[in-house]
């Protein structure tokens, strides 16, 4: 498969982008876990779709964007990020803070997205439960409340496995920063998201996993409640990264969902 | 050498087994073990000391701020600046201090410092701090905003104080279209500004470029000279000299009429250095907070965690004094010696270190310790 990497400048800030596969346009926005390239999951899609995965500002190796106050400015950046690609109505698949991302991209402008796949979103309050206060906990404790079962993750060890270099421990730091600057008040969500997403009437897939103990699961619901035009699949004995945790459901998904009609 | 009084005021009035069971004293630890009886009277023998203090002596009555803490139960240090600008008549109120980045209206700060000023007549020096990282939870303040914020907040109060309104403010964090406050300090230009620091070089620069008054907490000498000679960087760049009225320096102290009572009464300081500083690294740091520099500088400052020193390690290397009158004077000597400092801050009651013990220290400070250092 050809996988390349690119810096793409957009409004002043150097982009480090993934860009592999063929087909029409799917604009993939990460977690706070920061951009981890073609995973497993992401080759799969990228068999029928053209992948584009930017790294945050902020993040891994993107520029700095000390500007930004929330995730509606990196969702109105991603909106200038897909210009400046040249990204003609993508799909937009967005995970956890990538999710909330995609959600208020869709508000801002329902028109230039074309199927919306949101993975264990933040954004919304729950009714039920709280959003686990990521800041509060360690690294090495997130992990483990991030997932299910390590051992049923394929790729466990190739993401985790190593115990991670100085370089990558910097930009772990770096991207935790960056997610406190965009999320911490109000915690992780927008309280006037639910007055946004009835207009978005995009086909829509929300996608989580039962034992997610980072966003509860009932905030699927909400979601789907929310979008007009949407429909939800939760995946048993899955924690918070889907994507990771069974990324060859999760791909066969997503894959027949940006499939169906409607384009 | 000055000398100044300062209690946390401690609220260590719980079964220690039962704090032992959470994470940390601050934040996790429940309230339902504060005893509000027990608080009232603490207040009034903590107040009924300091104007001892003021009695006997001091130069100064420092008093500082914490949230959600036994540790300190001083939650609103204007509110202690206020109660002892009428109960004391001569000492210093120094305010070390009033946590800048979690304040959300600089405005009625530099009001209530005002206020503050002029009950006492003049007597408030006005520290600014950037907070331990527990005050941001508490405020749920973003982290990363807190040098920012200190720097703006700390900006805007200036200007309450020394330009006249009415004024608009349109800051990154802060916005106020009309300030014009009607309380203004007694002292002018305004109250001598006091800055701790603990391992910040970024603050000891920014202090010294401004000739604050710096003071480092519980560091070792050697770091606190490191964090002097930063200062110094700051004065050069500002054209400033800095004399020993720039620096302090804080540590514990506890003297009594023998040296067995004296070093007793000093084993109260070991709960502040261990049982309250206990917790995740990501509750006292939070994410963003500090700068990488200031990182690197902290592993430097503290190779060992004061909670992870004895009680004889933490007397060695004289974080904590105690002693006989003499043996007391005979150690701020040495800490004015090795730092040249103008000001030593005495955290001088803790724990459940009791009235008693605490009164006879202050009285034998100011009969046998203050004629001394006063010389020097």
């Amino acid at each position: 498969m050809n996988i390349r990497e690119e810096t793409i400048t957009v409004g002043g800030v150097d982009v480090h982008t993934w860009i592999g596969g063929q087909g029409d346009p799917l604009l993939v926005l990460h977690g706070a876990g920061g951009n981890r390239g073609f995973t497993r999951w992401m080759r799969a899609v990228a068999e029928r779709y053209t992948v584009w995965a930017p790294t945050h500002p902020g993040f891994g190796r993107s520029g700095d964007a000390e500007w930004m106050d929330g995730i509606d400015d990196l969702a109105r950046f991603h909106l200038w990020f897909m210009d400046a690609a040249g990204l003609r109505r993508p799909h937009v698949l967005g995970h956890s803070i990538g999710g909330w991302t995609a959600a208020e991209m869709a508000a801002m402008s329902p028109g230039s997205l074309d199927r919306l796949v949101l993975v264990a979103p933040v954004g919304l309050k729950p009714e039920t439960g709280e959003i686990l206060d990521v800041f509060f906990y360690s690294p090495q404790q997130l992990r483990d409340m991030t997932v299910h079962d390590p051992k049923t993750i394929p790729e466990w060890d190739e993401l985790y496995g190593k115990p991670p270099t100085p370089a990558e421990l910097e930009i772990a730091e770096r991207n935790r920063e960056m997610t406190a600057r965009l999320t911490w008040k109000p915690y992780m969500h927008n309280p006037r998201l639910p007055r946004f997403l009835p207009r978005v009437t995009n086909p829509s897939l929300i996608i989580w996993g039962r034992e997610d103990h980072i966003v509860p699961v009932a905030c699927a619901e909400q979601y789907r409640r929310l979008l007009p035009n949407a429909t939800l699949h939760v995946f048993d004995k899955c924690g918070h990264l889907p994507p990771i945790e069974q990324p060859d459901a999760f791909a066969r998904l997503v894959a027949d969902f940006l499939g169906g009609a409607g384009r | 050498m000055k000398l100044y009084y300062f209690s946390e005021m401690p609220h260590h009035e719980y079964p220690d087994e039962e704090g032992d069971k959470y994470p940390s004293l601050r934040l996790a630890f429940p309230n339902k073990f504060f005893d509000p009886g027990k608080a009232a009277e603490n207040y009034q023998r903590y107040f009924a000391e300091y104007e001892l203090a003021d009695q006997v002596g001091f130069d100064g009555l420092m008093i500082n701020e914490h949230h959600s803490t036994p540790s300190c139960v001083d939650v609103g240090v204007n509110m202690t600046a206020a109660v002892l600008g009428r109960t004391t008549k001569r000492a210093k109120i120094l305010i070390l201090g009033n946590i800048l980045p979690i304040e959300d209206n600089p405005v009625r700060m530099a009001e209530q410092l005002a206020m503050a000023d002029l009950i006492s007549n003049g007597r408030v020096l006005s520290g600014f701090v950037r907070g331990v990282g527990v005050e941001q939870w508490w405020a749920n303040s973003n982290p990363v905003h807190n040098r920012e914020r200190f720097e703006e907040c700390h900006d805007l109060i200036l200007k309450c104080w020394t330009e006249p309104g009415p004024f608009r403010w349109e800051g990154r964090h802060y916005h106020f279209r009309h300030v014009n406050p009607w309380c203004l300090p007694l002292q002018k230009p305004h109250p001598p500004i006091w800055i701790p620091g603990t391992a910040s070089p970024e603050t000891a620069i920014w202090a010294g470029q401004r000739g604050y008054t710096y003071v480092p907490f519980l560091v070792p000498f050697e770091i606190a000279r490191e964090l002097f000679e930063f200062y110094r960087q700051g004065a050069a760049e500002a054209g400033r000299t800095a004399t020993p009225d720039n620096f302090g320096f804080l540590i514990c102290a506890v003297t009594a009429d023998t040296k067995a009572k004296a070093v007793e009464a000093g084993r109260h300081f070991v709960w502040r250095m261990g049982p309250t500083l206990r917790g995740p690294i990501d509750w006292f740091q939070p994410v963003g907070m500090r700068s990488r520099a200031g990182k690197q500088f902290a592993l430097k400052a503290r190779p060992r965690s004061l909670s992870t020193m004895s009680y004889e390690e933490l007397l060695a290397s004289n974080l904590i004094i105690a002693g006989t009158a003499d043996e007391v004077a005979d150690k701020f000597a040495l800490v004015h010696r090795e730092l040249g400092v103008g000001h030593l801050l005495l955290e001088a009651q803790e724990s459940r270190m009791d009235h008693e013990t605490t009164a006879r220290s202050i009285e034998l400070m100011g009969a046998k310790v203050i004629p001394l250092t006063s010389k020097l």
